[in-house]
C-alpha cells in the first residue's frame, strides 16, 4: 500500500484507477469465494445427519441421544445375562467398550449442550449418570469373581484387590478400634434395675460421669462434676450437684431430674420433669411433655458446690427453655412449666451415704 | 477454591479468611470463638442460628462463623460452605457414646465439593476433663489417616476452659490457609 502511495506522485490518474479496480475485483471473487465454500460446507454438514451438530436441531440431538441410550442399555442387558464362560472371558473388555460408549454420549450432549433447553441437558445427564450407575451394578454384579480368581496368582494382582476394597478394611479397622475404647468407657452407673446409687465426687477429681441405662432407679450425686451424660433412663429420680461444664441427656421417660449446670441440652425426652438451675438457657429437642421448675436440691456442703462452680445465684434461666423444634414465638406446645401445687418440696439428700439399700461405687 | 477467587483474595488489600466452626452439640464451638476472642465464657446457651466474630490475627482477618451443631439444625451447615478456606471440626473428647455420631458426619462434610480446597482443623477439645480421649485415639476413632491426601488437615488436643491449644491449633490453620492463598507475598 504505502508502494502504491509513493508510486501516486509519478503515475497518471488513470494508471491508478485500474490498479483500484484490480483490487476490488479481486476482493470480490475472494468474498465469493468464501461464500460459496460456507455454502457447500452446510450443505454437506446437512447431507451427513450423523455429523457432531446436525443443524442445532434439538429433535435430532434426541434422536440420536436416545438411541444410543437404547444401544447401551440393550448391550448391559446382554452383558447381564452372559451365563457360559466364553462369553465371560471377553465380558471386561465389552464392559469397557459400554464405558466407553456412556462418554461418547457424555461428550455429545456437553458439545449439543450450547443449543439444547437446560431441561433436555438435565434430563440427559441424568440419563447418562443413571447408566453409569447400572454399568457400576452389572460391573459388580459379573466381574466379582475376578479378585478371587487372581487372588493366589501373583502379589501384583493382590494389591489391585486391596485397592478395590478399603471400605471393608477401613471398617473393620474402626470396629476394632470402638471396641478397644468400649472397655475404656467414662465412670459411671450403667445398667442398673430398682436401685439407690449414691456417689460423692471430691473436688480433686475432674472428671465426667455417665448415667445410662437405667431403670427405676434413684440416684444421688453429690460434689462438684465437670460433666455429665445421661442416656436411656426410664423411670427414675435423679438428683444431682453442681455440673461445672454441661450436662447432655439422651432418651429419658418418666422420670425426675435436679440438676445445676452451665449448659443444659436434653433430647429425645418423655413425660418428664426437670428441676433446674442453669447459667445459660437450657433447650429440649424432639421432646414431649416435659415440664420446668427451679432447682431444689439440698445436702450439706451445697452452698459451697454451688459457689465454687459459680452457681450459687438463681438465675431464672429454668423458665427460658429453647425448643429446637419450635423455632416460633409462641410457646412450644412440648414444654411447659411445672405448677407450683404440682412440685415436690426441697430435696434433701444429705445422709444417703448411709441408707441401708444403697450402692456405692 | 476456585482461580478466580484466589485471584480475587490477592487482589484485595485486606487479608480475609473465612473460617467455618462446625461439630457435633456440645463439642464447645462457641466457648472456643469466645475464648480465643479473650471474651467472657461462663454464659453461653446452646447456639440457635449462627455466630459470627470477626478476629485480626497477625496481618490477617478472620471472619468466624460458628454454626449451631444440634441435630435439628445440622441441615443448615451447608448454607455456609461457601467461600469457605477454613474448615474447624470441633470433637468432645469426654463424649466416647457419640464419636459414631461425630465420625459420621466429619465424614458427610468432607464429601462436600464447596469443601474441598478447605484446610481442615480438628479440635479434639475438652482435653482437661479427666478421662477424655488423646487427640491420637481420636484421630484413629475418625479415621482420619484414610483422608483424601489432597486435603490439608491436622488434630490438635485443647481446652476451651484452660485454653491450652487454641493458639496452636489456630495459628496452623491461618498460615496453611495463607500459604495456599497468599503465595505470592
Amino acid at each position: 500500500m504505502e508502494e502504491d502511495l509513493s508510486n501516486t506522485k509519478e503515475m497518471s490518474g488513470k494508471i491508478l484507477d485500474t490498479i483500484a479496480q484490480k483490487k476490488h475485483a479481486a476482493m470480490i471473487e475472494r468474498l465469493s469465494n468464501l461464500h460459496q465454500s460456507r455454502l457447500q460446507q452446510s450443505i454437506s454438514r446437512k447431507s451427513d445427519s450423523n455429523g457432531p451438530s446436525p443443524f442445532e436441531s434439538t429433535k435430532s440431538f434426541l434422536d440420536r441421544f436416545s438411541e444410543a441410550k437404547r444401544s447401551i442399555q440393550n448391550e448391559l442387558d446382554r452383558c447381564r445375562q452372559v451365563s457360559d464362560p466364553d462369553s465371560k472371558a471377553r465380558l471386561k473388555s465389552e464392559l469397557e467398550k459400554i464405558s466407553v460408549s456412556i462418554s461418547d454420549l457424555e461428550r455429545l450432549v456437553s458439545e449439543n449442550s450450547y443449543y439444547l433447553p437446560s431441561y433436555e441437558v438435565r434430563s440427559s445427564l441424568k440419563t447418562i449418570s443413571e447408566l453409569k450407575e447400572s454399568l457400576d451394578n452389572v460391573n459388580s454384579e459379573v466381574l466379582p469373581k475376578k479378585k478371587f480368581a487372581f487372588k493366589n496368582k501373583a502379589t501384583k494382582k493382590d494389591q489391585t484387590s486391596v485397592a478395590q476394597g478399603p471400605d471393608v478394611r477401613v471398617s473393620d479397622k474402626v470396629v476394632a478400634e470402638k471396641s478397644n475404647f468400649q472397655i475404656r468407657e467414662s465412670p459411671g452407673f450403667r445398667n442398673r434395675e430398682g436401685g439407690i446409687l449414691v456417689k460423692h465426687f471430691k473436688s480433686s477429681e475432674e472428671g465426667d460421669f455417665t448415667l445410662s441405662d437405667l431403670n427405676s432407679c434413684e440416684v444421688r450425686l453429690t460434689g462438684v462434676l465437670r460433666a455429665l451424660f445421661i442416656h436411656r433412663l426410664r423411670n427414675c429420680r435423679v438428683f444431682v450437684g453442681p455440673v461445672l461444664g454441661s450436662i447432655l441427656i439422651e432418651e429419658v421417660d418418666r422420670c425426675l431430674f435436679m440438676l445445676a449446670s452451665h449448659q443444659i441440652r436434653i433430647h429425645h425426652a418423655r413425660e418428664t420433669d426437670f428441676y433446674l438451675r442453669v447459667r445459660s438457657r437450657p433447650i429440649i429437642e424432639d421432646s414431649s411433655s416435659v415440664r420446668f421448675a427451679p432447682y431444689l436440691l439440698f445436702y450439706e456442703g451445697i452452698e459451697k458446690d454451688l459457689n465454687d462452680s459459680i452457681l450459687d445465684g438463681e438465675t431464672g434461666n429454668w423458665a427460658n427453655v429453647d425448643d429446637f423444634r419450635w423455632l416460633r414465638a409462641i410457646q412450644s406446645p412440648n414444654w411447659s412449666i411445672l405448677p407450683d401445687d404440682e412440685r415436690v418440696s426441697t430435696v434433701n439428700i444429705s445422709n444417703s451415704e448411709t441408707p441401708s439399700q444403697s450402692e456405692e461405687i | 477454591m476456585g482461580l478466580l477467587s484466589i485471584i480475587r483474595k490477592i487482589k484485595r488489600k485486606e487479608k480475609e479468611m473465612r473460617i467455618l466452626m462446625v461439630g457435633l452439640d456440645n463439642s464447645g464451638k462457641t466457648t472456643i470463638v469466645l475464648r480465643i476472642n479473650g471474651e467472657d465464657t461462663s454464659v453461653i446457651s446452646p447456639t440457635l442460628g449462627f455466630n459470627i466474630k470477626t478476629i485480626k490475627y497477625e496481618k490477617y482477618t478472620l471472619n468466624i462463623w460458628d454454626v449451631g451443631g444440634q441435630r435439628t439444625i445440622r441441615s443448615y451447615w451447608r448454607n455456609y460452605f461457601e467461600q469457605t478456606d477454613g474448615l474447624v471440626w470441633v470433637v468432645d473428647s469426654s463424649d466416647v457414646r457419640r464419636l459414631d455420631d461425630c465420625k459420621m458426619e466429619l465424614d458427610n462434610l468432607l464429601k462436600e465439593e464447596r469443601l474441598s480446597g478447605a484446610s481442615l482443623l480438628i479440635l479434639a477439645n475438652k482435653q482437661d476433663i479427666q478421662g477424655a480421649l488423646t487427640p491420637n485415639e481420636i484421630a484413629k476413632v475418625l479415621n482420619l489417616g484414610a483422608m483424601d491426601k489432597t486435603r490439608h488437615w491436622k488434630i490438635v488436643g485443647c481446652s476451651a476452659y484452660t485454653g491450652e491449644g487454641l493458639l496452636e491449633g489456630f495459628n496452623w490453620l491461618v498460615q496453611d490457609i495463607a500459604s495456599r492463598i497468599y503465595v505470592l507475598d
